[in-house]
């Protein structure tokens, strides 16, 4: 605004010199100084205002370019349509990349950093291995059956998650609960704790030593007495997470108490719907 | 009559059982055990006492009848446990108290250690 204003002055000023005889006697004077002169015609070049340059070949399409500049409605909307599109693509991609970064960032390059082979035996007596869980995504609780109030609350909770993946991708999901307590919990015990949190829960135990070996692969910090008389009671401290690991048996992501069943569910699903490998079919 | 008095012995044992910790409770023990708790600990909150187990005498002669209740339906082992559960807890909410008093802000924490979208 005040540029405008204050070149206006300044082309008439020009304007006003070259028209001086001033100028024109300068000419008589000296011609060996003819660049002098091309000076105020170059300003009032530069100053001349760019529409004027172009050109048309009738008012009438002036006149529509001027009605509709360069934005039609078709042009807005799919400028609109291809933006949301974009924005959808890139969010979803986004999603997507961050799930597979929680997954490979767990994902061990030799030996996997969570998990690993183990023999233990399942309510029924039968023995269970790493094998037996490969081709399924499995989700792995420690626990024990006399624990208080953590462990009963956490069951219901994975019952419920399991129910909703399992509403969604039936036999995908395997739910396993590992005792940290092998010396009272013993397949029978498991197999009536178990009963009363879903019927499709698989229960593991074994010797002090293999419970142990299976926490320390996990990761699972417990303080069961490795010696216990009998007749006495104890409580045990645990780890509570959830151990999502995938059908080839590497873990993927812990999920904890701050989630909602629903929100462990859509985790679950998520990366299942990512997963690329081999799915065992019954 | 003789059948009445031998589901009551069979009854007993169980709860027996179940307070020595001897069996796992099963989902309607664990319920009748957590409402037995929480009538005592509304006891302890009537009476001001926080720590039963340190101020053991205060809370024997408070909820005479509670304890009872609460010692007759869990593992002795469970009872200890809630006891100290009690302490931590009201410290705790004291800590959130003290904390949002002082104009702290209260965020939904997630300890893992990789973000969450």
């Amino acid at each position: 605004m005040n540029m405008s204003h204050a070149i206006a002055p300044m082309r008439t000023f020009s304007s006003v010199l070259s028209r001086t005889p001033a100028r024109q006697c300068q000419r008589f004077i000296s011609t060996a100084t003819t660049t002098r002169p091309t000076v105020p015609r170059l300003q009032a070049q530069l100053h001349q205002p760019v529409a004027q340059r172009r050109t048309y070949k009738t008012v009438e399409e002036a006149k529509s370019k001027y009605r509709s500049g360069p934005f039609s409605w078709k042009a807005g909307l799919l400028f609109v349509l291809t933006g949301a599109g974009l924005l959808w693509y890139f969010e979803h991609e986004k999603q997507r990349m961050q799930r597979k970064r929680i997954a490979d960032a767990t994902k061990g390059v030799g030996r996997p950093k969570v998990g690993g082979p183990f023999e233990l035996i399942d309510q029924n007596g039968k023995p269970v291995t790493e094998k037996d869980l490969k081709g399924r995504y499995s989700l792995v609780y420690f626990g024990f059956s006399h624990c208080p109030d953590i462990c009963p609350e956490e069951l219901d909770k994975m019952a419920a998650m399991f129910e909703k993946v399992e509403a969604e991708r039936p036999g995908a999901l395997k739910p396993v609960f590992v005792t940290c307590d092998p010396a009272r919990d013993t397949p029978q015990v498991l197999k009536e704790y178990l009963a009363e949190f879903h019927p499709l829960f698989i229960g593991l135990t074994g010797t002090y030593d293999q419970i142990k070996a299976m926490c320390k692969a996990y990761r699972v910090y417990f303080s069961t007495p490795s010696k216990v008389e009998p007749g006495q009671d104890y409580l045990v401290d645990h780890s509570i997470y959830f151990y999502l690991m995938d059908p080839e048996g590497d873990f993927v992501e812990a999920l904890g108490r701050q989630h909602s069943p629903d929100q462990a569910a859509k985790v679950i699903l998520d990366h299942m719907k990512d997963w690329q490998g081999k799915w065992k079919k019954d | 009559m003789v059948l009445g008095l031998f589901e009551q012995s069979e009854a007993d044992k169980r709860a027996a059982e179940v307070r020595a910790g001897t069996v796992a409770p099963t989902r309607s023990e664990r319920q009748k055990c957590w409402m037995a708790r929480d009538g005592y600990f509304a006891c302890l909150d009537r009476n001001n006492i926080i720590d039963a187990l340190k101020d053991e005498k205060a809370a024997a002669k408070a909820c005479k009848a509670e304890s009872a209740e609460f010692e007759k339906d869990c593992a002795a082992q469970w009872v200890t446990y809630f006891k100290k559960w009690r302490v931590q807890d009201i410290q705790k909410k004291a800590r959130l108290k003290e904390l949002e008093a002082q104009g702290a802000v209260r965020m939904d924490v997630n300890t893992d250690f990789k973000a969450r979208e």
